[in-house]
């Protein structure tokens, strides 16, 4: 079946669930007042991840969330491998990564591995589609991932400890320690994970031929092979505290320090003829990442935050002969080391209630230190130092009550190099308001922006192949969409409420910066592409409390996403113009749906992407041209139990319910069902 | 009143369910083809995208002008693997080194069927084949990208026999050997990555013998004259600052094959495609790929300034990647691979001797080596 027809069905049979308990109790009684709304968001498409969303278990990263929760494509080379998340068709550099609001995308590539940033350790998240961006930062032309920590706003002292069990040899600990107060709080949380990941897999790339003494194939079969050099240990400290100080000072001040070890190995191809106990294929990192804010209000039209941040990243990868049976033992040993000193203030001052002017002040001074100490490499690949500043201003008005506007604009400064003006514009109409006789919202916005990617620090100074005459990718996009939200209570003690988005767009990147090889073996980047992406998001959550302690939920997205090369044709023979990108797959969906009833819960997850190319010039024919489209299913079930004070809880979850086999990634082999069990203990 | 409703809730979610659990993925097995390919004709061999596992081979009669991609894989139903580096001819067996795959496939050259294979772990040194060499029936050189060894093994049974140490010293990377070509009982071969030499293989005692150390770095591509002159090209190397390699100019080389002396050396424009050389079948005409396809006869002592076949280039003057040269030793006719974007499929453009185009057809990624029955 299509995919869009399933998605159709799926929403269709929803659509019919809501439509039939609306006849069966026809008339509320009782109607949830709905929040108005914030000026500071105005026209802005925005899907927000609480942290039911991300504290679902502790396994996951930050790329199984984004995968599970949100339209962007995350393209994933395995379990516990590099995951890199795109927004609507475009590149994993065109999305901006803030924490906290440091910005931690790699100075050195543009890009964040999602895969190692844990969920648990991020109290809230939001994704800023296109031009929304804006709002937080520049760059951004396929939008923004704004990931925050919280306050702890529980008082008094909290333990928990959670442990996970799963195969593969898989452990998974946390530990999380707070304390709430009414000045201070302060939150620490540990996370470590290991596992052997050496998963079994049905390898279609390979076939083993069994042969008769003369020499005649009397059988053939695609062997079962295990994931080799798959394994990890990921280790992370986090801590938060926030204290609020009395008098003068005033406001809230606020630190985190967040710390990574990661030791992985990298996997081996399913197309790889060597055995990993004769190889070394692993990638050690080390980050540190910290940010001290003060936040605070000057009456009731001034607020002012203000940050510090600090951040240290090392990445050692390194491919070697573990047998020394070669001489030569070390192929890459290469070590890359990246600070970032950040410092961001801004201001908020509201003149009147409809009005709000923003102020941005942001400077970043990037430094970065790459070499590799293996015999086929000499010297630095490079070490440079980058400044990099920059100042936004915004103004947002609401002439009536239902219509608001807001307008950006962003100046960037790398080094010497002004970025041009960065304008945005965003509005937004009210058609439909709540009031006590009408459950029902609905919000129309637009947004329409221009915006450039400074090159990064690989693309400028990476030696060999990097290119100091690159210019800046330029973007140019439109948004229009409806907002809609329901709250609606039932006769029968039932409630629902519904928030549903669904927005349009389209966009155009020029000078797109692409990495190709060359003929000596290395690789160059380039102002390359012209790329045109357009497409439709759409996002649903609902929630329907019933009578006798049942609960219902159900979440899900789903995007339409052309991307298309209109470069020039490099010649009469490139095909490629008006073809999709690589690997960026037309249809993206997921769905997932919560039962809950007093202590139990069962949860099931789904999502799809849709048939990907591996060529510029999509073609089907290719024998590996396509990857096919996959469908995966995730089923957990979990019961909680209260002896007061201790709360226990037991989770068990099924990845990958159906066993599909797929790959993400041409020759990267994924795992087929597996299971994780989930202990946790929480005090008080 | 609640009962039923919680009937139509059961009811729908286990509809949702099973509507998602028949989405589900299916077996991608499939089946393989039988060929039957007598006669003339050409291999293709398509690179692939490196750690892509996407290498093909590709199949052209010249005859009907017809061409079959991804032979390899229709003929067996399994990958050619990642990065196929070079296809050679031997006895009516294709041998394919697959590098990054660690493996050297052993195929019949007429139904393309897997005869034999030999992957790193079954030898001692073995980490990234590049090149093989035939020195009879039961002996076969392969180079390496990484290991400071040549595999020595039996083509036949596809079986380790032993390990000649390049003995180049570690410490900048002088571990890689690429082409081989063979005078008289001595086997040269270059020292493509990061190196400026050209060794010499005592093919006799399978020992190190010379070795000649060329002006310019990164020597990519040999051919033997009818003469008895070795002709290498380097590409230069590459230059970024005072710890690089090369200065990005690449030379021409002719060296004198039983002296070891370097008789000519001349600067070339520097390259934007690849760096490949070939001899027509007599071995008295050069050709060379250097942005354009250019040919001179191996007396001359300079590459001539016009080119012999110009790459196509579009309104913005941007080349085509020619990325490989084959020419058929049953009539001289040339056959020019081009990489058009490096991530689709490429274009193998066949010349009559004297330059005419005869034919083009796609083929597979990044074709690179073409082998001819």
């Amino acid at each position: 079946m299509h995919c869009v027809l399933r998605i159709r069905c799926l929403l269709a049979s929803w659509l019919c669930v809501c439509v039939c308990l609306a006849q069966k109790d026809s008339i509320m009684h009782e109607v949830n007042i709905l929040a108005p709304r914030r000026l500071s968001d105005t026209g802005i498409q925005r899907t927000t991840l609480d942290t039911t969303v991300l504290h679902q278990n502790v396994a996951l990263s930050m790329s199984d969330i984004l995968t599970q929760h949100s339209s962007l494509f995350i393209k994933s080379y395995g379990r516990a491998t590099e995951s890199t998340a795109e927004f609507r068709g475009t590149s994993p550099s065109h999305t901006q990564v803030l924490w906290n609001g440091l910005k931690i995308n790699s100075p050195m590539l543009g890009t964040v591995d999602f895969s190692t940033i844990p969920s648990y350790f991020v109290d809230q998240a939001s994704l800023l589609h296109g031009a929304s961006s804006l709002v937080l930062t520049g760059g951004g032309l396929g939008g923004a991932v704004d990931l925050a920590t919280q306050p702890v706003r529980q008082q008094g002292w909290g333990l928990q400890y959670i442990q996970g069990i799963g195969s593969y040899s898989t452990f998974d600990q946390f530990l999380r320690f707070n304390y709430g107060g009414n000045r201070w709080s302060s939150s620490t949380r540990v996370v470590y994970s290991t596992s052997k990941n050496k998963f079994h897999y049905t390898n279609y790339d390979k076939k083993v031929d069994e042969r008769d003494a003369e020499g005649n194939i009397i059988n053939s079969y695609h062997p079962t092979e295990q994931n080799q050099s798959g394994y990890f240990h990921d280790f992370h400290i986090l801590e938060d505290f926030f204290y609020k100080p009395s008098g003068k000072f005033g406001g809230q001040v606020g630190a985190s320090i967040w710390y990574t070890h990661s030791l992985r190995g990298l996997p081996f191809l399913s197309v790889s003829y060597r055995d990993d106990s004769d190889f070394r294929n692993e990638q050690l990192q080390d980050a540190l990442r910290c940010v001290a804010s003060w936040q605070r209000a000057f009456g009731t039209q001034w607020n002012l935050d203000t940050r510090l941040g600090y951040t240290f990243q090392s990445i050692a990868y390194d491919y070697s002969v573990k047998n020394g049976a070669a001489a030569t033992s070390t192929i890459t040993d290469s070590h890359s080391y990246s600070q970032q000193a950040y410092l961001q203030t801004k201001a908020d001052y509201s003149p009147a209630a409809d009005w709000l002017l923003t102020a941005n002040l942001g400077l970043t001074y990037n430094h970065v230190r790459s070499h590799d100490r293996s015999p086929f490499h000499i010297g630095d690949n490079y070490n440079e130092g980058r400044m990099e500043s920059t100042l936004s201003l915004s103004a947002k008005y609401r002439p009536t009550s239902r219509l608001a506007f807001s307008a950006i604009l962003r100046e960037e400064l790398y080094r010497t190099d002004l970025v041009p003006i960065i304008p945005a514009f965003f509005a937004e109409y009210t058609l439909i308001r709540p009031h006590s006789s009408n459950p029902i919202s609905l919000v129309a916005k637009a947004s329409i922006a221009r915006n450039y990617r400074y090159p990064t620090m690989d693309d400028l100074y990476f030696k060999p192949g990097g290119n100091p005459n690159l210019q800046p990718e330029r973007g140019f996009t439109y948004d229009g969409g409806l907002e809609f939200s329901l709250s609606h209570s039932f006769k029968s003690d039932a409630e629902l409420s519904l928030h549903a988005n669904l927005s349009a767009f389209d966009s155009y990147i020029n000078d797109w910066i692409l990495w190709t090889p060359n003929a000596k073996g290395y690789w160059q980047p380039s102002n390359l592409k012209k790329v045109h992406n357009y497409g439709v998001e759409f996002s649903l959550q609902s929630d329907l409390q019933l009578p006798r302690d049942w609960q219902f939920s159900l979440m899900g997205n789903y995007a339409y996403t052309p991307s298309l090369n209109q470069s020039e044709d490099l010649d009469a023979t490139d095909a490629s113009y008006g073809k999709q990108l690589v690997y960026v797959p037309l249809h993206s969906a997921n769905l997932t749906a919560q039962l809950r009833w007093r202590t139990w819960s069962l949860s099931y997850l789904w999502h799809s992407y849709s048939e990907r190319y591996t060529t510029t010039s999509n073609e089907v024919g290719y024998i590996t041209g396509r990857l096919k489209p996959y469908y995966m299913s995730d089923l957990s079930l979990e019961k909680q139990f209260r002896w007061r004070p201790l709360q226990l809880s037991l989770k068990a979850v099924i990845y990958n319910l159906f066993g599909s086999e797929y790959i993400t990634v041409l020759s990267r082999p994924m795992p087929g069902r597996h299971f994780e069990i989930f202990a946790e203990i929480k005090l008080p | 009143m609640s009962f039923p409703r919680k009937q139509y809730w059961t009811g729908k979610l286990l509809a949702v369910i099973v509507l998602l659990a028949a989405c589900s993925n299916s077996d991608p097995g499939t089946e393989e083809e039988k060929f039957e390919a007598e006669g003339q004709g050409v291999f293709i061999l398509c690179e692939g995208n490196f750690n892509a596992g996407n290498a093909t081979l590709s199949y052209y009669d010249p005859e009907t002008r017809k061409v079959e991609n991804a032979v390899f894989q229709r003929a067996n139903d399994r990958k050619l693997g990642d990065t196929g580096q070079s296809i050679t001819l031997h006895k009516g067996t294709a041998y394919i080194a697959v590098e990054n795959s660690g493996i050297i496939w052993a195929i019949d050259a007429n139904d393309f069927r897997v005869r034999g294979q030999m992957v790193t772990g079954q030898t001692e040194h073995m980490m990234n084949p590049r090149y093989i060499h035939f020195l009879s029936n039961e002996k076969a050189y392969a180079t390496d990208l990484y290991s400071p060894y040549i595999t020595v093994f039996n083509p036949q049974t596809m079986t380790y026999l032993a390990s000649i140490k390049t003995e180049q010293p570690e410490a900048y990377g002088y571990s890689s050997t690429e082409q081989m070509v063979q005078y008289g009982k001595e086997v040269f071969t270059n020292c493509w990555s990061y190196s400026n030499k050209v060794l010499i293989i005592d093919s006799e005692r399978d020992v190190l013998s010379d070795s000649i150390t060329l002006s310019s770095w990164q020597p990519k591509s040999m051919a033997l004259d009818a003469r008895g002159k070795l002709w290498v090209v380097t590409d230069g190397g590459f230059s970024t600052d005072e710890e690089s390699f090369g200065d990005n100019i690449p030379h021409l080389y002719r060296i004198d094959a039983a002296t070891h002396q370097i008789e000519l050396d001349q600067t070339l424009d520097t390259d934007e495609g690849g760096i490949v050389l070939a001899t027509n079948p007599d071995a008295t005409v050069l050709y060379l790929i250097n942005n354009d396809v250019y040919r001179m006869n191996i007396t001359d002592n300079h590459v001539p300034v016009r080119p012999f076949i110009q790459a196509d280039r579009n309104e913005r003057g941007v080349r085509h990647k020619l990325y490989g040269i084959g020419v058929n030793p049953h009539n001289g006719e040339i056959y020019v691979a081009d990489a058009v974007d490096y991530s689709q499929s490429g274009i193998v453009r066949r010349y009559s001797a004297d330059g005419t185009l005869i034919d083009q057809f796609r083929v597979g990624i990044n074709p690179n080596g073409f082998a001819f029955k």
